[in-house]
Parts: structure tokens; C-alpha cells; sequence
């Protein structure tokens, strides 16, 4: 355990965390790159927040190419510092300032290193629970990352244990999640990645609720109103009962997706399903036919190289 | 994956030779750090000797079993599970005369609960805490980090539990046994005192797990031999097959060596414990009642960017205790 704050050199700070300050840093042994993660103890209650033992526990687990990776870790003073690979930009930063750097091939090519990030962690039995554009990077070779698993934890297939219900940012909340269900799966995470596809598409959020009941109300409207078929149960959750809606009927996904190609809305409708299991796993998308169709995915050597001067 | 995991790959050691020689290294560490003063036939006078430290350890593995036991609201298996590894992996670098095993007991049972997902307050640990509760919670939150670190970050656990389950419903599947449920009373017996021995530092989560099912059949009078060697070793060849039969006799041997300390012995180690241990440490003491103030009136420095490398530092407490 030698690491510590002299191997590296603070070259500037990079943002605040929920626990403190992110710096951006050299590792000075070897050159590299890296964020400082600082997680200050000393004014946190209940000592380290479950949070960052969360993310602790997931990182060292997953070990991917399309998901962030963490370095190490150290403790100075009263804080606790994690080194994370260093990201330069991410998927918020371009849909708000280069637009027009979204292009379809990039977009699929995007897509694809998401699904493959999230399948290697579905394999490994790891949910994020909080996936959304401000929590996928991008590198300076262009290359997506899932970050932030400060929600990440592990599931059993079996299931069997209750999670808290307050997970997910609402835009990109599973509707069982919003109806304040407590045994959930990983597929919340997969209503997310049909929310954040569409968005890279449109430029627009799918669903963009102002409040939870907001953000109820509007898949409600687009989806229509649940049935016994078509999400079998959702009439046992927790909050059902709290709130009704007025009747709807669905409305047709080529009016909530205008001008988008066939083969587009039907990946995107897979994942939005009320009934998770009827939502198409990560695996299973990467076989899309969206992704066989032209124009072909982008290659690496296509995709926009982020400079460190447009990040956040 | 236990066969992927940090468990295996830092945590699982060889025999239980190597674990006595860690133990014998930073007993010594700490006595040559300590006991310069001291004449080198004189030293176990003062300080704990290998064998008391054990003895003292396991004394407090016992009081770490009895903590949870009553621990309120009921805590999961899995927690239990995990404190003891945690416990056992700090005490292997350590010496319980640098760091007092109650106060490393209590913070490796709160640092368990995080991590297990068993979500309690430090309000409601403490209340499980007879005594000083805020001074209790003090010394947990001061403890954490340094508990973090010294188990290298590796915090998952793979405890036997969930094996158990997996060999149950396979037994209720593929073997003719009557009422394999019946064997959970034997299993969790058997489970409570493994964790009193080393074997989790020696064996797989999968073979103590077996060793709890064999143990519980033949607790049942029932014999699970052909089911080990017929249907879970069919393919695995004779070399594995033995590995295996090994282990288990081993790990049924150290649970049935299984035994509390005697009161008296105890007594006496803590006694002199009290005495030898490191003042630095000691909660009751000046020397650390002075770093804890300085440590909190250190404020964070703001990041400046003339001032880089310093921007991080945020509290002496690092420094001081490194002097």
C-alpha cells in the first residue's frame, strides 16, 4: 500500500460530487491521467456514506471496457480519495453542446458501447439503477463509459430482498420504480437505456416529467393505461392506490418518435415495456437489427475526440 | 465469482502455518517498534506473546458472535459472516496491541452492515453498545477508514450461505435424501462455529459450505458420501475428488477443536493488554485526544492553483501519525 497523494499532481478541479470534490490529476510513476474522487468523512453522520462502499464494491467487481474503471484508492486525512480513469466529456455534454457531433452512426456506435457496458454488468449480477446521459462518458478516443455506480449494487436472480424505490433519475425511471415497487430487477436499467437511445436520436428526452407524478402521468398518456396484459401485477404495487389517471389510449410511437426509422422505434419499444420482463436484455439488443442496417455504426476512428477544454 | 474475487486471490492462504507466521511478524513488529527500552528476555513480561494475542482474539471472536447474536433489529447471517472475515484480516497485519480488538470488533460489525446492504444508523449500532455510546460512535467513524485500508479495500465478502442454499437444492433434486431441510439445524450449528476457527482464511466458501451439509447428515445419521463422490465429482477426476475430502475433514476437524478460552487466561491478557498497548491508539488517551483535536481543526484547504500539490491535503492526521 504505498499509494498515496505525492504520486500525483493536481492539475485542476473538475467538478463537486455529492461528497466532495472531483480534481483532475497525474499519476506521476506513470504519466497517466486520472480523476481524484474526494470523499470527505469528516461531516457525514453515519461515517462513509453506503454510497461510495457501493461503488467500492461494483468497480473492483467490474472490470470492462465501456465501464470506468478505478485505479485505487487512498485515504488522506479524513477523507478518502478514489482514483478513477480520467473522462474528458460525456453523452450530457454532447447532446447539450455539439448536437450536431450526433450523428446517426455515432449515435448507434454510442448505443452499442452503452449495451455492451451494461450487459457485462447484468452478467455479472450488478444493477446500476441510475443510468442517464450525465452518468455515461466519453474518453479522448471517443469512447463511452458507465459511470457513477453509486447505486450500483448487487442483485440476486432469485430475488427475494427489498430495494429502496428512490433510485433512478426521474426522466429515465422504470415506471415500476415510479409506482414505488421495492422488489425490483435489473431491468430498470433497461427501461433507462430505451429513454436514453431515443434521446440520442431525437436530441429530445423521451419522457421528461417536471415531478414524479408528472413524470407518471406522461408514460401513462404515451403508453395508455396498464392492463392486467400488458403489465401483469402493477396493481399490487405500493402506490398504486395513492393516485389515478384518466383513462388512455396508447399513443402511436410515430407520433412520440416522429421521422425515426422503423427499425429505431422498434429497439426503443422494446425496452419501454410496462412489463419488464417483456423488455429486451442488453444482450439481446446488440443483435438488433438496428444495428445491421445502414449507415453501420460508426468505427472509433470516427467517433468525436472530446478535448479536455469542453468538459464540464 | 468466489474463484475471481480478491478472496481468493489475497485472502485465502496456503496452510495454517502461514497464518501463524503473519501473526508472529507484526507481534514482533510491534514489540521491536515499541520495546526498544525494554531487555529482550524481559519483553513477554510486558508485552503479549504471540499465543496471548490468539488467545485474546479469540476471546473476542466469541464476544463479536454474542454482539450480533443480540444485535437489534435482527441482523443477516451474511453480516455476521462478513465482520468475522473482516476481523480476522485486520488481526493478520495488525497486532491487538496496536489496535484493541474491542474497538476494531465493533467497527468491522458497523463497516459489515454497509456492505451487506443491512442499513442501520450509527445512532441505532450504538444503541446495541453498552457504556459511552457517542464515544462509541467516535471511535467507530475514526476507525473506519483505517479498517478500509488495512483490508486493501477488499470489501466482498463470499460467505458459505448462499453454497448451502445451492447444495440443498441440488441434494432435493438429485438425491434420494428424506427431507433435506432437516439438515439446516445441523448446518447453521456447524456454520456459527466455523467462523471461531481460521478456516474461512483457508477454504473456499463452497467446501466449508459442503462440510456444514456432511456434517449435518451425519449429525442425521445419514450418509452424503455417494453423492460427493457420484454425482458433484462424477467428472472431476480422483486428484480434485481428494483436495476435497481433505478439506472437508480438515475443516470438520478445526470446528470440532472449537474451544472459549479460559475466563482467567483471559483476564490476565487484558491486564496486561492495558499496559503494552499503544497509547497512540488508546481513545482514553492525551497523546490521542490531542491528534483528534488538531485533526478537526485543520480546515479544508481551498484549491488553489499555485498551491497543486497541497490542494488535497486536508487534515494533519496523516502526518502526525506517521512521526
Amino acid at each position: 500500500m504505498d499509494s498515496d497523494v505525492t504520486n500525483y499532481s493536481v492539475v485542476g478541479r473538475i467538478g463537486e460530487g455529492a461528497h466532495g470534490l472531483v480534481f483532475k490529476a497525474r499519476h506521476l510513476p506513470t504519466g497517466r491521467e486520472v480523476a481524484l474522487k474526494k470523499i470527505l468523512i469528516k461531516n457525514l453522520e453515519d461515517g462513509i456514506p453506503v454510497n461510495v462502499m457501493r461503488e467500492i464494491k461494483a468497480l473492483q467487481l467490474l472490470r470492462c471496457k465501456y465501464i470506468i474503471k478505478l485505479y485505487d484508492m487512498f485515504p488522506r486525512g479524513m477523507s478518502l480519495v478514489l482514483v478513477l480513469e480520467y473522462m474528458c466529456s460525456g453523452l450530457w455534454e454532447m447532446l447539450h453542446h455539439s448536437q450536431q457531433e450526433l450523428t446517426l452512426p455515432r449515435v448507434k456506435a454510442y448505443a452499442q458501447m452503452l449495451l455492451k457496458g451494461t450487459r457485462y454488468m447484468h452478467a455479472h449480477y450488478v444493477m446500476h439503477r441510475d443510468l442517464k446521459p450525465a452518468n455515461l462518458l466519453i474518453n479522448h478516443e471517443g469512447i463511452l463509459k458507465i459511470a457513477d455506480l453509486g447505486l450500483a449494487r448487487l442483485y440476486w436472480p432469485d430475488g427475494g430482498r427489498p430495494y429502496s424505490h428512490q433510485v433512478a433519475t426521474r426522466w429515465y425511471r422504470a415506471p415500476e420504480l415510479l409506482y414505488g415497487a421495492r422488489y425490483y430487477t435489473e431491468k430498470v436499467d433497461l427501461w433507462a437505456l430505451g429513454c436514453i437511445i431515443a434521446e440520442m436520436i431525437t436530441k429530445q428526452p423521451l419522457f421528461s416529467g417536471e415531478s414524479d407524478i408528472e413524470q407518471l402521468a406522461i408514460v401513462l398518456q404515451h403508453l395508455g393505461t396498464p392492463t392486467e396484459e400488458s403489465w401483469p401485477g402493477h396493481k399490487d404495487l405500493p402506490d398504486y392506490h395513492k393516485i389515478t389517471f384518466p383513462e388512455s389510449s396508447p399513443t402511436p410511437w410515430l407520433e412520440l418518435l416522429p421521422g425515426v426509422e422503423p427499425d429505431a422505434v422498434h429497439l426503443v419499444k422494446s425496452f419501454i415495456m410496462y412489463d419488464d420482463n417483456k423488455r429486451i436484455s442488453a444482450k439481446e439488443a446488440l443483435r438488433h437489427q438496428w444495428f445491421q442496417n445502414r449507415p453501420l455504426p460508426a468505427s472509433l476512428e470516427d467517433m468525436p475526440k472530446p478535448t479536455p477544454n469542453k468538459s464540464k | 465469482m468466489f474463484s475471481t474475487s480478491s478472496q481468493r486471490k489475497f485472502w485465502t492462504f496456503g496452510d495454517e502455518n502461514e497464518l501463524v507466521c503473519l501473526r508472529e511478524k507484526h507481534n514482533l513488529q510491534f514489540i521491536l517498534k515499541h520495546g526498544v527500552h525494554i531487555d529482550e528476555y524481559q519483553r513477554y513480561n510486558f508485552f503479549l506473546t504471540p499465543d496471548e494475542e490468539r488467545l485474546l482474539l479469540k476471546q473476542y471472536e466469541l464476544h463479536l458472535k454474542e454482539f450480533c447474536k443480540r444485535f437489534n433489529p435482527p441482523m443477516p447471517k451474511g453480516v455476521v459472516g462478513t465482520a468475522f472475515h473482516y476481523f480476522k484480516r485486520f488481526y493478520l497485519y495488525n497486532s491487538s496491541m496496536d489496535y484493541h480488538p474491542k474497538e476494531i470488533l465493533a467497527t468491522c460489525v458497523y463497516l459489515a452492515c454497509k456492505v451487506e446492504e443491512f442499513n442501520v444508523s450509527i445512532g441505532q449500532f450504538v444503541a446495541n453498545i453498552k457504556g459511552d455510546r457517542e464515544k462509541a460512535s467516535d471511535i467507530i467513524l475514526n476507525n473506519e477508514l483505517l479498517l478500509m485500508q488495512q483490508l486493501n479495500y477488499h470489501l466482498t465478502i463470499h460467505n458459505p450461505f448462499r453454497p448451502v442454499e445451492g447444495f440443498l437444492i441440488d441434494i432435493k433434486t438429485r438425491c434420494t435424501l428424506a427431507n433435506p431441510e432437516r439438515l439446516r439445524g445441523g448446518i447453521d450449528e456447524f456454520l456459527e462455529k466455523v467462523f471461531l476457527t481460521d478456516a474461512c482464511l483457508l477454504y473456499a466458501p463452497s467446501q466449508i459450505a459442503l462440510a456444514a451439509v456432511l456434517h449435518a447428515a451425519s449429525k442425521e445419521q445419514e450418509n452424503l458420501d455417494s453423492y460427493v463422490t457420484e454425482m458433484l465429482f462424477r467428472d472431476a477426476g480422483p486428484d480434485k475428488l481428494a483436495i476435497l475430502i481433505e478439506a472437508v475433514r480438515k475443516i470438520r476437524s478445526m470446528v470440532k477443536m472449537v474451544e472459549s478460552p479460559a475466563r482467567e487466561r483471559v483476564r490476565i491478557i487484558e491486564k496486561k493488554l492495558d499496559r503494552c498497548r499503544n497509547q497512540e491508539n488508546n481513545p482514553d488517551s492525551e497523546i490521542y485526544k490531542r491528534r483528534m483535536r488538531e485533526a478537526l481543526d485543520e480546515d479544508d484547504l481551498p484549491y488553489t492553483s499555485s498551491n497543486n500539490r497541497m490542494s488535497l491535503d486536508t487534515s494533519g492526521i496523516s502526518q502526525v501519525s506517521n512521526s
